[in-house]
């Protein structure tokens, strides 16, 4: 897709590889960890049967930090995001190897309960992807699923609670019995965010949340993910670098399965190292 | 030629081909709804009359000789009925006393109607020693006359109904004395072999019980081994190959699914022969197939996001599929059960070769008794060469075609309950 990319190069000092993309043993540019990291994964590499999705990719997410995941598309950082709470175990012919760890727990292990990672781990889709259920039931759905209350009080409380940080309180307290797919598609990703954040996670994972959304609708979760930020750490894809650059801390840029440098957001945006991290950010492709 | 003009051009020719497509559509709906009408309206016109049946006043005077052993309830219950109804027709007849007429007037009256007289008198003996008016059931071929659908015109030999059963009909009718009442009885009796005698009810519960075991064995084994195949199971060579194989069983012909129930239920098991529940239980074997195929369509359909969204909070994968996904495929896996049970309903050839065909006067009363089937029971009657048969057939198909609705209907309330947007 981008032969062009490569024609152009820069001078750099730095050891950088000049073909990421055919070099088996490329090393990500930038500092990959990073100190009392809340997930940590290590040399990572996901084969969709016969095809390998990602190469050995090392990225820590940190504590309450927003990291970005930036790249073209199918550069697989939507198949990465999604090995971090275990969602592509849903799909038949998907392989994981590496070392993903979970407050040093490693979650691929035996004594790993997915059903409990995914309760540490929560997620917010592409799509909008409500129940078609009550505003009220959306949210309370997994309070209940993992008896986190112990009665309709309190889980009154939780519900209105979660709804209250996502921001949609204010619109839905009135209907929180109508069905959470008559919401607009706004409110339906706040209304999932809601319903990700009602069990407490520790870490939110985030694909492409805001693609699905009109401005406006986007500009108030990007407002959320700030706030959000203060209590979880929150792992966000994203297609839009303005978006990457307004809310993160840390920008990691993948390209075509591997991840090709890592590093503040500032400076991933204003200068960059890699000469296909730039191509990317300066528009030359993507 | 310019631009506008070529495609003005072809304008006129896709709209001629649009119309033509219209006309097909509409010719297809247009003969399908001609075919439906006249199928419909000839049963129903064929079998209205079936709700009436013919009845005769008859004064029937009832002696204390004919009690032996006086008013006891044995004695009330041993005596000679049909010979008390047959001198009462003698006394209403005075003129008839030739031997081979006064059968022929015996025969006005069906044989059934010495039951219903001597119920009455074992319900109240007081009618001993009294000459009371009974309207006793007529035979089939006066009920058939009396429905107009014996000429009198065709030459006598060439109808059961003889010329002068026919002048005391007229008789009987000048006087008052016979009349069409609700055809209860057909709604009432099991199979006889006395048309007017034959009822539904047999069928009706043998095909309740037929079609219950059928639902009750069918939509759960059909609905979970579509959700383990859809849901649950790998792919791999072994899981396409039952696939394949579920796919051939839906195009298997019924009657072979018969004789696997006669040679795994009946010979390999001993169970009995002619019941219901073998029946319902062959029945379900040829369901499952369309049920298991619709389901899995059904849950296919339900968007992956559902899965992911359940998934993603933290549900197990059974309960994604219970909280979530089943409840979606729902109304998809209700409708495949309708097709699957409709066709279970008008299904004949099964349950011929495990012997619900028998002729069987008892109503079943549950799932283990020898019973027949609605459809089977059509195929007799249809079968059967009395004249009265003919309406009772149609009557028996517009009752079949009730059931279906009624099942239909049932199951279009539980889609409806359902039915939820996403």
């Amino acid at each position: 897709m981008n032969q062009t990319a490569l024609e152009f190069s820069k001078p750099t000092e730095r050891n950088i590889s000049d073909d990421p993309l055919n070099d088996p043993n490329y090393k990500t540019v930038g500092e990959v960890t990073v100190p009392n990291a809340a997930m940590t994964t290590k040399n990572v590499d996901v084969h969709y049967g016969d095809k390998q999705a990602i190469f050995n990719v090392s990225l820590d997410v940190g504590r309450n930090e927003v990291l970005a995941m930036i790249g073209p598309s199918g550069c697989g950082k939507s198949t990465f995001i999604r090995c971090l709470n275990r969602m592509n175990d849903t799909i038949d012919i998907c392989r994981i190897k590496g070392d993903i760890r979970l407050d040093g727990e490693d979650i691929y292990s035996r004594n790993m309960d997915v059903v409990l990672l995914r309760a540490r781990v929560g997620m917010v889709f592409q799509k909008p992807n409500p129940f078609p259920k009550s505003v009220y039931d959306n949210v309370a759905y997994g309070v209940n699923l993992h008896g986190l209350s112990n009665n309709k009080s309190e889980l009154d409380d939780i519900v209105e609670d979660a709804l209250k940080r996502a921001g949609l309180w204010d619109e839905v307290s009135d209907r929180l019995n109508q069905p959470g797919t008559g919401l607009s598609g706004g409110q339906q990703q706040r209304l999932c965010i809601a319903r990700a954040i009602a069990i407490s996670p520790e870490i939110i994972l985030m694909d492409e949340p805001c693609s699905a959304l009109d401005p406006i609708a986007t500009a108030k979760i990007e407002e959320l993910i700030d706030e959000l930020s203060q209590r979880y750490s929150i792992c966000i894809v994203t297609h839009s670098m303005q978006q990457a650059a307004r809310v993160s801390q840390r920008t990691a840029y993948f390209h075509l399965g591997k991840l090709i440098e890592v590093g503040a957001t500032d400076i991933i945006f204003t200068n960059p190292s890699h000469r296909l991290t730039e191509g990317y950010i300066t528009g030359r492709f993507g | 030629m310019n631009q506008v003009a070529l495609i003005q051009r072809g304008l006129a020719r896709r709209y001629r081909s649009e119309k033509r497509f219209k006309a097909y559509g509409l010719t297809a709906i247009v003969s399908g709804v001609t075919f439906l009408v006249f199928l419909l309206g000839t049963t129903f016109l064929n079998g209205y009359t079936a709700l009436l049946q013919t009845y005769i006043a008859v004064d029937v005077t009832i002696l204390d000789s004919d009690f032996d052993g006086g008013l006891s309830q044995e004695s009330l219950s041993k005596s000679d009925y049909p010979g008390i109804i047959k001198r009462s027709l003698r006394e209403a007849f005075p003129e008839v006393t030739k031997r081979k007429e006064k059968s022929e007037l015996y025969r006005l009256i069906s044989s059934g109607a010495q039951y219903d007289l001597r119920e009455k008198v074992i319900d109240n003996p007081e009618l001993v020693g009294q000459t009371t008016t009974f309207w006793l059931l007529a035979d089939d071929e006066v009920d058939v006359y009396m429905k107009g659908r014996i000429d009198p015109a065709v030459p006598e030999k060439n109808r059961r109904l003889k010329n002068r059963s026919i002048a005391w009909i007229e008789q009987l009718r000048d006087q008052g004395r016979i009349e069409r009442n609700f055809n209860i009885l057909f709604f009432t009796n099991g199979d006889s072999r006395e048309p007017e005698q034959a009822g539904i009810l047999g069928a009706v519960m043998g095909s309740v019980f037929t079609i219950l075991v059928t639902m009750l064995l069918a939509f759960p084994i059909g609905v979970a081994a579509a959700i383990y195949l859809q849901e649950f199971a790998r792919k791999n060579r072994f899981t396409d190959l039952i696939e394949v194989n579920i796919n051939n069983l839906a195009a298997v012909p019924s009657i072979i699914f018969g004789l696997l129930g006669l040679a795994i239920f009946l010979n390999f098991f001993h169970m009995p022969r002619s019941i219901p529940l073998v029946g319902g239980m062959v029945l379900a074997l040829m369901t499952l197939p369309t049920i298991i195929i619709s389901s899995r369509a059904a849950l296919g359909a339900v968007p992956p996001s559902i899965r992911e969204a359940a998934l993603g909070v933290g549900a197990s994968p059974v309960q994604t599929v219970l909280h979530h996904v089943l409840p979606l495929a729902m109304p998809g896996m209700l409708t495949g059960t309708i097709i699957g049970l409709a066709q279970a309903l008008g299904e004949t050839a099964p349950l011929l070769v495990i012997g619900m065909v028998a002729f069987i006067v008892d109503i079943p009363g549950s799932p283990m008794d020898p019973g027949t089937a609605l459809p089977v029971q059509i195929y007799l009657w249809a079968d059967s060469p009395e004249r009265a048969f003919v309406e009772r057939t149609s009557a028996a198909i517009m009752v079949l075609l009730l059931f279906l609705i009624a099942i239909n209907g049932l199951i279009v309330l539980l889609r409806k309950k359902f039915e939820r947007r996403w």
